[in-house]
């Protein structure tokens, strides 16, 4: 077997094509997920009652199975559930004509919210104490304390956390690929199958998640130096 | 202005407070001093609830509360009488020097952005800062540091300012620049109460001394009264030690 270089080019031009699939798989989980963060770190923070232990339960469940196994369980869970609950109240949707993505969107937003709200759980512990205090000696409230001064120490300094989570779900969102939704992966999948080059299209594929991954990083250094300046002396 | 009737507060089955009762009038300036664990910065917090106590009544300003039955309302309301200096500045890291000061005029007193800037400036300019404005906390020495500490809470207009320690934390040669400026708010008639290790400090500025040990009041009256002729034993065993640490250095400032 050879290498048929050129043809790496070929599958390039063909499998860039799906790239917005899997930014759109990537950054969409991750906003729903940063919400679902926060709302769940302040609820394990606070230990809101009752609330508190459903939020252990969805961060342990979703950080203790693979990710593979919620795209899963939603994308042949969900249509039952959901035809289910359509013909008791007569709502008249049908599960098949659902996009598939939906459902994948909703099985990595989920995983999303679990790792996010540890990152930002962790974050809100490491702002010191001190600065809770100050923020009472002042007069603020414990929820302007945590909007005004806890939250933005604790997500600044969990940007490198962010870039890693982000570099991950980039390369996550292939799982995709199993329930056929033609992102990078599955595009290189079917490149790769009709042309016989299997070799050649997932180089190819490499390539796009690596040259991403660079970009993520660049930007997240550049974003890191802007968001912690106060913490290194720099200028403002 | 400020009366606390009844005071104790225990941490893990030790008591650290035991029973404090204590007046202080308006733009009176008290010190406290003690030997550590004496319970004396436990005191200081329990006047902005940064700690609440047991049992007992806390009055400040107008807001009186029990602390056993205390409420998130009440809590509120007593720290907007208040506002601390810190012994580790706990300046808000994010926020430049102007930011740090004008964080609770926005927040606590509602106070437009334009007027809370303007009114920071200005109590900024009063501790020498005016240069800092825009710097972040990490970019100031200790002094400088403390210096927006003060300032913070001065632009609050606190009923009473609560002083944590607030030399402590500073290299020795800063430690002069810090305690001006608070001599200098302390000849404003604002009521001050400090916790504090610098016994010449005390001595200039109060109006009282209160020395605690054991999580009581000892002892209390005007500096001349506990420098030069303390009643207790244990206020007299207390200025003699510190008193020789200092003996090389300063011979004339001994007591007894």
């Amino acid at each position: 077997m050879t290498i048929d270089i050129p043809f790496i080019w070929i599958a390039f031009k063909e499998i860039v094509k799906s790239l917005p699939i899997t930014l759109i798989l990537t950054v969409v989980p991750l906003l729903i997920g940063f919400l679902i963060g926060i709302a769940v770190a302040l609820v394990r923070v606070y230990q809101v009652k009752f609330l508190y232990r459903a939020a252990n339960g969805y961060v342990s469940f979703f950080r203790g199975t693979p990710i593979i196994m919620h795209v899963m369980l939603i994308y042949f869970g969900f249509p039952l559930l959901i035809n289910q609950i359509s013909e008791r109240f007569d709502l008249g949707i049908q599960a098949n004509s659902i996009p598939i993505i939906l459902f994948v969107l909703t099985a990595l937003s989920l995983a999303a919210g679990a790792y996010l709200s540890e990152i930002i759980r962790s974050g809100i512990l490491s702002v010191s104490n001190g600065q809770l205090e100050a923020a009472y000696s002042v007069g603020m409230t414990s929820f302007q304390a945590m909007i005004r001064i806890i939250l933005p120490q604790a997500l600044a300094q969990s940007i490198p956390n962010f870039t890693n989570i982000f570099v991950g779900f980039l390369h996550t969102s292939s799982i995709a690929f199993l329930v056929s939704e033609k992102e990078v992966t599955g595009a290189a999948n079917i490149v790769a199958s009709t042309n016989l080059k299997f070799l050649e299209a997932f180089i190819a594929a490499g390539m796009i998640y690596w040259g991403l991954t660079i970009i993520v990083e660049g930007i997240s250094f550049l974003l890191e130096k802007r968001v912690t300046a106060y913490n290194r002396g720099g200028v403002s | 202005m400020i009366s606390l009737k009844g005071i104790k507060k225990t941490f893990n089955k030790q008591p650290v407070l035991k029973g404090i009762n204590l007046k202080i009038n308006r733009g009176e300036v008290v010190t406290i001093l003690g030997p550590s664990g004496s319970g004396k910065t436990t005191l200081l917090r329990c006047l902005n609830f940064l700690e609440t106590p047991d049992t007992g009544i806390v009055q400040v300003g107008n807001i009186q509360v029990h602390s056993e039955k205390v409420t998130k309302k009440e809590i509120l309301s007593i720290r907007k009488q208040s506002a601390m200096v810190f012994q580790h500045y706990n300046l808000f890291a994010h926020k430049t020097v102007v930011e740090n000061v004008m964080e609770g005029l926005i927040t606590a007193k509602k106070m437009k952005k334009k007027e809370a800037r303007n009114q920071s400036e200005k109590v900024l300019a009063k501790v020498g800062l005016s240069e800092k404005l825009d710097h972040y906390p990490s970019q100031l020495s200790g002094g400088q540091q403390q210096r927006v500490g003060i300032a913070r809470a001065l632009a609050l207009n606190p009923e009473v300012i609560l002083f944590d320690e607030p030399t402590s934390a500073l290299d020795p040669e800063l430690v002069g620049d810090v305690l001006s400026v608070i001599k200098a708010i302390a000849q404003e008639g604002i009521t001050m109460v400090v916790v504090t290790h610098e016994m010449t400090f005390a001595r200039e500025v109060s109006d009282r001394v209160l020395f605690m040990d054991e999580g009581v009041i000892v002892e209390e009256g005007t500096p001349l009264e506990i420098f030069n002729a303390p009643r207790e034993e244990r206020t007299r065993r207390f200025l003699q030690r510190i008193s020789s640490e200092t003996f090389f250095t300063q011979p004339k400032k001994q007591v007894n």
